[in-house]
């Protein structure tokens, strides 16, 4: 039997902790059943930095990472600049609805509300939770009402470690149904 | 709430796709357009639930876009879009009827909130309308009729059919039905309504008394006419005569009725001079007339003249539905009336009234329920607190099974239930004051508390 064709990839953008994505790359395969590859590192575009606002420009970002899909059925950019769209103060990650990138930032997720420094568990579970939001847009998913769902929006910290590391029921459904639909197209 | 169909508006491509690549994964519709002249043809086309739109665009500024979309889609909510520093403007937009307003850049959170919140406001607002629409459309309480029963909802509409014309209406049905109320209904919607509605029950008068009640007299008609009197005929200019138990009119009372009827025009009892009347004539009866016309105790070409539209009123029994309605209606009246503090009335209660079968109809339920409230004890009405409507009448003599001797016991029971109010008992009776004085007369029936 042919092994599977790898579905994701993992970028790093810029200067990256290799644990961070053995541990994003981990949580994919296991909790939404995929390949995954871990890419070489890339540069963050300097194109992509706003300068007055000292963040990079998530938008710009995705767009970027959408040259590596290729043979990829999403390619995910992990990086630990602070990112934004240019109308919010800053965003945790970014994907396209339905399309092929996503983008992670750690920048904001290693510090409580209050500026400490948060236990490396707690660290890596909300990268893991992030990861899997955004991936899940890549696959079609809305925001969930259901606050036992990792797709339930967050945009605080607060709010980020309340929602759980898993799918609700209907979401998960949703993910392996188009994960499946996406393989079978593959093999056509 | 998801699926809300939204409209981004603004000239800055990254503002446009930022947006609605945020509302989109929040499973709304989203819909964008560059200025505003594309954005007010997009509303034209659809309607959107709320319209995100920039204060500041080359081709429109955004307050002239509010302005139109509040014309022409009141109903969409709009969260205008400001930079830093052009606050003041924003504000101005809520004055002009924007929703909210985001000041760029804002903390995805806070769009999370606004959207959310906007949308549940809509959402209320329309359920409201859609509440009002329904109640507008059942009318349980027309005028002072309770019912939302299907043959109530056609009376109402009967009702509203009837008042925009002119022409006398016969209403009919059994005691207790509720048909002077239909009577006051009728001239309340009709264009007589700033007129007087002038009721008199036909039954309630003995023969001589009730011509001059209707026709009025001149000074020195008759012993004791010792001024000019206006009848009840002459009081209805303008308004709605309303003629209760009409079938009780004398028969030869009743070519007078007639002649009024048909000419419009009448004499005092005493009188030469023809008075011209402008009256609508609302009569109402709860016997047979037609009937009494075989018997030839109405006269036939009056029976026609006053049923030009017939109504009729449907006893109690075939709306029980409406039961619960109407004893919630009169409990809330007689909690403000009598100044106690009973609220609600049990299920059971409910179940109970709606299986008794009502003979004295809404009459009945009113006193009924008067009566339970005067005399309840807690503050919820319970079945036990009706089990008077139940009570097995006293055991009659063995010998004497008499029509007179039932009627002589029903008569005593009623009157003892009403505490001797003869109006009262007269109309759960089904009779008029002057029969049941005479009854008790005959019977020589007397109030015992006395």
């Amino acid at each position: 039997m042919p092994a599977q064709p790898p579905t994701i990839l993992i970028l790093p953008l810029g200067r990256l902790e290799t644990l961070v994505l053995c541990v994003v790359a981990g949580y994919i395969q296991g909790i939404l059943k995929v390949p995954v590859d871990i890419g070489e590192t890339v540069e963050v575009p300097q194109e992509t930095y706003i300068p007055d606002r000292h963040q990079y420009d998530a938008g710009l970002l995705i767009c970027f990472l959408r040259e590596f899909a290729l043979s990829y059925r999403c390619v995910l950019g992990i990086t630990s600049v602070d990112i934004t769209l240019p109308i919010f103060t800053h965003v945790f990650g970014e994907a396209e609805l339905g399309g092929h990138a996503a983008l992670v930032s750690t920048y904001r997720l290693g510090k409580d509300t209050h500026g400490r420094r948060v236990t490396d568990a707690v660290f890596y579970e909300r990268v893991a939770k992030v990861v899997l939001h955004e991936i899940g847009h890549v696959f079609s998913l809305y925001h969930c009402g259901d606050g036992k769902c990792v797709m339930r929006f967050s945009a605080k910290l607060d709010g980020l470690d309340e929602i759980p590391l898993y799918f609700c029921d209907r979401c998960y459904f949703l993910l392996r149904r188009m994960i499946f639909r996406n393989r079978a197209g593959e093999g056509t | 709430m998801a699926n809300a169909r939204i409209l981004v508006v603004d000239d800055e491509l990254i503002v446009r796709e930022s947006l609605m690549g945020w509302l989109r994964k929040a499973g709304h519709i989203v819909d964008c357009a560059q200025g505003g002249l594309e954005a007010l043809g997009k509303i034209r086309e659809t309607e959107y639930d709320l319209v995100f739109l920039d204060i500041k665009m080359p081709d429109m500024s955004g307050i002239e876009v509010l302005e139109k979309i509040c014309e022409c889609s009141p109903e969409t909510m709009v969260i205008m879009i400001t930079a830093y520093g052009s606050v003041e403007t924003a504000v101005e937009a809520m004055k002009l009827g924007a929703s909210d307003y985001l000041m760029k850049p804002f903390e995805p959170e806070h769009l999370l909130v606004l959207v959310d919140k906007l949308l549940k406001q809509k959402r209320i607002i329309e359920e409201n309308v859609l509440l009002k629409e329904q109640v507008a459309a059942r009318r349980v309480r027309y005028q002072d009729l309770v019912g939302a029963s299907p043959c109530m909802q056609r009376l109402f509409e009967l009702i509203e059919e009837v008042a925009a014309v002119d022409s006398p209406v016969l209403i009919r049905g059994e005691t207790g039905t509720g048909k002077e109320l239909v009577a006051k209904a009728i001239h309340a919607k009709s264009r007589r309504r700033y007129g007087p509605f002038v009721a008199i029950n036909c039954g309630a008068f003995p023969e001589n008394l009730l011509e001059s009640e209707l026709f009025g007299f001149e000074a020195g008609a008759f012993t004791g006419a010792v001024k000019t009197r206006k009848g009840r005929i002459e009081m209805a200019e303008g308004g709605t005569l309303f003629l209760d138990e009409v079938g009780e009119i004398p028969l030869k009372m009743q070519i007078d009725m007639l002649r009024v009827l048909e000419e419009k025009r009448f004499q005092r009892l005493g009188g030469r001079d023809f008075i011209s009347v402008d009256f609508r004539c609302v009569a109402a009866t709860h016997g047979n007339l037609e009937e009494e016309i075989r018997k030839g105790n109405f006269r036939k070409d009056l029976y026609f003249r006053l049923k030009v539209i017939e109504i009729e009123v449907p006893p109690l029994r075939k709306r029980k539905e409406d039961i619960g309605l109407l004893a919630e209606y009169f409990l809330s009246r007689f909690r403000r009336e009598t100044n106690k503090s009973v609220m609600a009335i049990t299920k059971d209660a409910i179940e109970f009234l709606e299986s008794y079968d009502w003979p004295g109809n809404v009459r009945e339920l009113e006193n009924a329920i008067e009566r339970a409230v005067v005399l309840a004890k807690d503050k919820v009405l319970t079945r036990k607190d009706f089990a008077f409507l139940t009570r097995q009448p006293d055991v009659l003599d063995e010998g004497d099974k008499t029509l007179e001797a039932v009627e002589k016991h029903h008569i005593a029971r009623v009157l003892e239930e009403c505490g001797w109010n003869v109006s009262k008992a007269a109309r759960v009776l089904g009779i008029n004051r002057t029969t049941l004085h005479n009854k008790i007369k005959k019977y020589n029936l007397k109030d015992r508390q006395q």
